[in-house]
């Protein structure tokens, strides 16, 4: 089985991110805070709760150098957390923003990070020495809804982002005094902050979980009408495919290597979907096993029995009774998937574990090693 | 008659199925504001093409999603006066009591007899599928026993119209 540990936390987790050595975890349960567990001797304990948000913590950020959480949260606010002696100091971040926060990565060099939000803006934030805390430059009037998802690519100033309004973007996030300007990296550094590389219109729903490959040669993110896109050489003039599949539509990505890509989502399972030696995209399968669907219809259940059944009772099996049932989809996750967190180490370009996190509350592990199939794709 | 039935059921099951894919999403107009989308109607990008399902002229189901919240709204067969006051005095008493059926909408769409509201805080706390099934199982239901109160009453008067005639 690909699933190698599944977690209960809570009974629904917003997202999770991993510390550096992979021992602890940080989670949201759906409420204004952050719990951490630990990983002790095969148990999990709670080692920290981090309490200073208003409202619902949307983004989890864990930097793998320098051991910062960042938090972003649907008061507007963002808080940098370190971790001084045994407790975990907030840092406020001035967002200036006045719509809630969505969605925050570190860069892969840590000195900045994004945030999404439903300004339809995206800020990114460095820290300033001379003052001591973490200021805030806004990409604006871009965007013509809330931005849901962003991507930093691998060179530390292209920025992907995507948005309900379909639209997928690529900015420079170039900033005198945190970026270097690199003769290597060719026309990247060449830009200036806020400016935007390219427009991907290729969604007419809205746009979801954006991912840059390991090279950042290309770019995955999905659509809403149940379809995943694929840009290479992202640039001038980009190769793009659309890969339409029949299930229910996915809320993220990643790419665990140059050719293989794992997307989840409403489906309750991952998705692999891999390149082919002529560069053509293909779904390949799931990635967890289905559950099939319950024996034929039988006639009808009363009002009560029918009301009794969305909770307790008959959450963990299969009820039989009803006519046509609907079937129940995924066997590990048994709510929509929304996080999906790389588990290998920082900067290597293949990675064979990898975490999810979904509104059933669990946490699972999945490892690819004992998928020989998929190996070989890698 | 049954069959026709089970089709316009699945049919609903099966869209229903996908346009239950909801999620949490602040609202863009207010700040600190989380309102359902489809109530809302501000933003347009927000909202998907609602879908109209058709059993015949006199019943139809409106389904109308957005990011954050879907809704179903039900227009049921009313053959005569006394279907037509039957069900609203039955559908009345569903909606006073709204509030104990969680995904129950207080008034329903204009133009409809009844309607739903799902946001994702529902499919967060309960089982997409088993809120699926919920939803068939009280459209099955919830009209059988109309059917029945009519067939009574119909009953009642031919019985007192014998012992008047006779």
């Amino acid at each position: 089985m690909a699933a190698v540990a599944v977690h209960q936390f809570a009974p629904c987790i917003t997202c999770h991110a991993w510390s550096p050595d992979r021992s602890m975890v940080a989670f949201c349960p759906n409420n204004s805070e952050v719990h951490i567990y630990k990983l002790s001797e095969d148990k999990w304990e709670q080692a920290h709760i981090l309490q200073k948000h208003d409202q619902i913590v949307s983004g989890i950020d864990w930097s793998s150098r320098a051991n910062r959480i960042v938090t972003v949260s649907h008061d507007r606010n963002s808080y940098v957390w370190n971790y001084e002696g045994s407790e975990w100091v907030p840092t406020l971040v001035i967002l200036r923003l006045n719509r809630a926060a969505l969605c925050v990565q570190w860069s892969p060099q840590e000195n900045k990070f994004a945030v999404g939000s439903g300004a339809k803006t995206v800020c990114i934030c460095y820290y300033e020495q001379e003052n001591n805390w973490w200021v805030s430059k806004l990409i604006r009037k871009r965007h013509n809804s809330s931005v849901t998802s962003v991507a930093w690519h691998p060179n530390n100033i292209l920025l992907a982002t995507t948005s309900t309004d379909g639209k997928c973007r690529v900015f420079s996030t170039f900033i005198k005094g945190v970026d270097t300007r690199d003769s290597k990296a060719g026309s990247s550094s060449d830009s200036k902050f806020g400016q935007q590389i390219l427009q991907l219109d290729l969604s007419f729903s809205w746009a979801f979980g954006v991912n840059w490959s390991p090279s950042g040669n290309t770019l995955a993110y999905v659509g809403h009408s149940s379809t995943i896109y694929f840009v290479d050489d992202v640039g001038p003039s980009p190769l793009a495919q659309n890969v339409a599949f029949r299930d229910l539509p996915l809320r993220d990505v990643l790419f665990i290597s140059e050719k293989v890509v794992i997307g989840v989502g409403f489906d309750c399972n991952p998705m692999v979907f891999a390149a082919d030696e002529s560069g053509m995209w293909s779904f390949v399968r799931f990635l967890g096993e289905r559950k099939t669907s319950s024996t034929g219809p039988k006639y009808g259940s009363q009002f009560s029995e029918a009301f009794g059944k969305l909770y307790g009772q008959s959450k963990h099996g299969i009820n039989n009774d009803g006519v046509d049932n609907s079937r129940q989809r995924g066997g590990v996750h048994e709510n929509c998937i929304t996080c999906i967190v790389p588990l290998g180490e920082a900067g290597s370009s293949t990675i064979t574990r990898f975490s999810t996190s979904g509104l059933d509350g669990k946490v699972v592990i999945w490892d690819l090693e004992s998928q020989q199939d998929l190996l070989e794709y890698l | 008659m049954a069959n026709s039935l089970r089709l316009y059921l699945t049919c609903i099951r099966n869209t229903l199925e996908a346009a239950m894919c909801l999620q949490n999403f602040p609202c863009q107009e207010v700040e600190r504001h989380n309102k359902p989308e489809v109530e809302l109607k501000t933003s347009p990008e927000l909202l998907l093409k609602p879908i109209l399902i058709c059993r015949n002229e006199a019943e139809k189901c409106l389904i109308e999603t957005s990011i954050n919240s879907l809704r179903i709204s039900l227009k049921v067969k009313q053959a005569d006066e006394l279907e037509n006051i039957l069900t609203k005095k039955f559908l009345r008493f569903l909606s006073m009591r709204a509030e104990a059926f969680q995904v129950l909408r207080r008034k329903p769409v204009q133009g409809y007899d009844l309607s739903f509201l799902i946001t994702n805080y529902h499919c967060e706390e309960m089982q997409k599928h088993k809120l699926i099934d919920f939803i068939v199982q009280f459209m099955e239901a919830s009209f059988h026993p109309l059917h029945l109160v009519l067939w009574s009453v119909v009953n009642y008067f031919k019985y007192y119209a014998f012992l008047w005639t006779y």
